[in-house]
């Protein structure tokens, strides 16, 4: 007989080359995090004696921040414009929807249901000249509504898809309860689906979320003015100037990571399963 | 399901299409009608104003002997085939996390995997191209310490004879032609996909301990535990995300755009179909020939999505 701890030591004998192998990669793959952050401190000085190790923090040049900051925080500004708005309308429309697919069987259900689904199978590359002309026939280039509103309309298919499952699995009985009570199908949605699709409402949010926050080819196509830059496109910006101090840079990037980072921190749970749902929508 | 319902009490409910049509228009208006008008214009000398001029199939016949869009085809038969390899590592750390005993451990991987997805894609790609840069790149200086680059050099010398890596100049990654390709491929290294990984850890999650201490019993190697329980479990997962990146990779061209710009870096070396499209658009104004070009792609990505629903079917 092994004692427990023996037991223990023996596992974790057993998993050490596993435990090396992951760590190892896990190490290569936060590098560039690494890069980041140690290199946002930095001025030229320091980047050009040391650009490997980090400096103690009494070199730090918090200078680079403040040029970050002052840089990128108008274009994180539209972008949370962008991507918040655009992810309200997104799952507002995308429930009602959902709910009219999941509801009854309607004359013509499963017509516009195709219509939506055929959505998926076609893809997107030949729509982004055509998309640019529209936009400009409808005076939208240079604005910030383009981008919400052409996110409305892609976010359409896989929030819909998603949430008609989840509003078919709502017991009929409340629907019904709901409707001897009078409520209306608005009503019936918001006091019956909202409550019951609350998670998955939640994860799709994030998704929404992350895939806006993430565009940065039709900001690039439609945005002139730099008032209205999105993050994306003020990176883009930011990385063709020629006169390179890396420090500030480095530093402007990882402004721009951290409402990622303050929202991760909040929502670790949600974002670890709303990326398994992902996985899961083929 | 749905709940079934008569035309007449249909007509009643008239108001539920209401809800419909928000969605309805949206998904029309910018969906649809782009890829119309697409196949409108593609038969059009158009350069993106109300002035047009119907030439046929001119565009297409010059789309068919543009070198440029033939060499792009070629590039991004290349990048296909490399993320098929580039698959690979998120495959086997998915699986070495899951045979690993310790479930804290298994937990703690998982949220150190899912970690660089909190910074944007934009800013891990500037940061590689940071890393690709002649002077400061850590992909340089790692070659150097580790003595890597005489082998290249020596490599040059003997079998390619392309004359780019040389011992006295630091290797020009973006900007020497012959390089564009391998830099491509090379960029985010080690190919973690922290959805990848996610998505196969999820797979495997259905085999018991017991599974494997069974294979143990029997003496069954590393190896063939992973041929005969892992992967035919994680199947599914591993062909999905294998039509998704080939799907991705062919209509995608933000990589090129933001490393190489849009005329493809150097001689063109990097340039991919979707760029192509997007330069004769926005860099040319030859919208018409830039649709043209678009729904070739379109089409060809169509008839693999067609193959593949026909032949290779993924169970559910």
């Amino acid at each position: 007989m092994t004692s427990p701890k023996d037991n223990k030591s023996q596992i974790w004998k057993k998993d050490l080359p596993k435990h090396t192998f992951i760590l190892l990669v896990l190490l290569l793959e936060l590098f560039p995090l690494y890069m980041m952050l140690q290199i946002s401190v930095k001025n030229n000085v320091t980047f050009n004696a040391n650009q490997w190790l980090p400096i103690t923090p009494d070199k730090w040049e918090w200078g680079n921040f403040v040029f970050g900051y002052n840089l990128i925080m108008p274009y994180v500004a539209n972008t949370v414009f962008v991507a918040v708005t655009g992810t309200v309308f997104t799952l507002v429309f995308a429930v009602f929807a959902a709910y009219f697919f999941a509801r009854y069987k309607m004359p013509l259900s499963g017509f516009l249901w195709a219509v939506f689904l055929l959505i998926m199978l076609i893809p997107g590359v030949a729509n982004i000249v055509p998309l640019f002309v529209l936009l400009k026939n409808m005076n939208l280039l240079n604005t910030l509504w383009a981008l919400i509103i052409v996110g409305i309309a892609g976010g359409q298919v896989f929030a819909i898809f998603i949430l008609r499952n989840f509003i078919e699995d709502i017991p009929k009985d409340l629907f019904e309860a709901a409707e001897i009570d009078g409520a209306s199908h608005l009503q019936q949605v918001i006091n019956v689906v909202l409550p019951m699709c609350a998670p998955i409402i939640g994860t799709l949010f994030i998704l929404e979320f992350l895939g806006k926050w993430n565009d940065f080819l039709l900001p690039l196509i439609v945005l002139r003015d730099q008032d209205l830059f999105t993050i994306g496109v003020g990176l883009i910006y930011l990385d063709g100037e020629y006169n390179k101090d890396y420090g500030k840079i480095m530093a402007a990037f990882f402004i721009a990571s951290l409402p990622l980072i303050i929202i991760f921190m909040f929502t670790m749970k949600l974002f670890v399963k709303g990326l398994s749902a992902g996985a899961l929508k083929g | 399901m749905a709940q079934p319902i008569s035309y007449r009490k249909a007509l009643n409910e008239w108001p539920l299409y209401l809800l419909v049509i928000p969605s309805l228009v949206a998904v029309l208006t910018f969906s649809y009608f782009p890829v119309l008008s697409a196949v409108y214009h593609s038969f059009f000398d158009w350069r993106g104003g109300d002035a047009k001029e119907f030439i046929g199939f001119d565009n297409f016949t010059r789309a068919f002997s543009d070198e440029q869009l033939r060499y792009s085809f070629f590039v991004i038969f290349i990048l296909v085939i490399a993320n098929v390899f580039k698959m690979i590592p998120s495959i086997a750390v998915a699986v070495l996390v899951h045979r690993l005993v310790s479930e804290n451990a298994q937990y703690y991987y998982r949220l150190l995997l899912v970690l660089p997805m909190i910074v944007p894609g934009l800013v891990t790609l500037f940061i590689w191209k940071f890393f690709l840069d002649p002077n400061f790149g850590a992909l340089n200086a790692f070659l150097d310490i580790t003595g890597l680059k005489t082998l290249l050099i020596w490599l040059d010398q003997t079998f390619l004879h392309w004359g780019v890596f040389r011992a006295d100049a630091p290797i020009a990654w973006l900007s020497q032609p012959k390089l564009i390709i391998p830099s491509l491929i090379i960029w985010g290294f080690p190919w973690i996909g922290a959805t990848g990984v996610l998505i196969f850890l999820a797979g495997l999650q259905s085999i018991g301990t017991d599974v494997y201490e069974a294979a143990e019993l029997d003496g069954v190697g590393p190896l063939s535990k992973f041929f005969y329980i892992e992967l035919p479990l994680i199947l599914t997962q591993v062909r999905l995300n294998l039509i998704l990146m080939v799907i991705g990779t062919l209509q995608g061209f933000g990589l090129q755009l933001l490393l190489l710009g849009d005329s493809g870096g150097p001689e063109g070396a990097g340039m991919v179909p979707g760029l192509w499209m997007y330069n004769r658009a926005f860099g040319a104004g030859e919208f018409g020939y830039a649709c043209a070009i678009g729904l070739m792609l379109f089409v060809f990505i169509l008839a693999l999505t067609w193959v593949n629903n026909k032949f290779i079917r993924v169970q559910k």
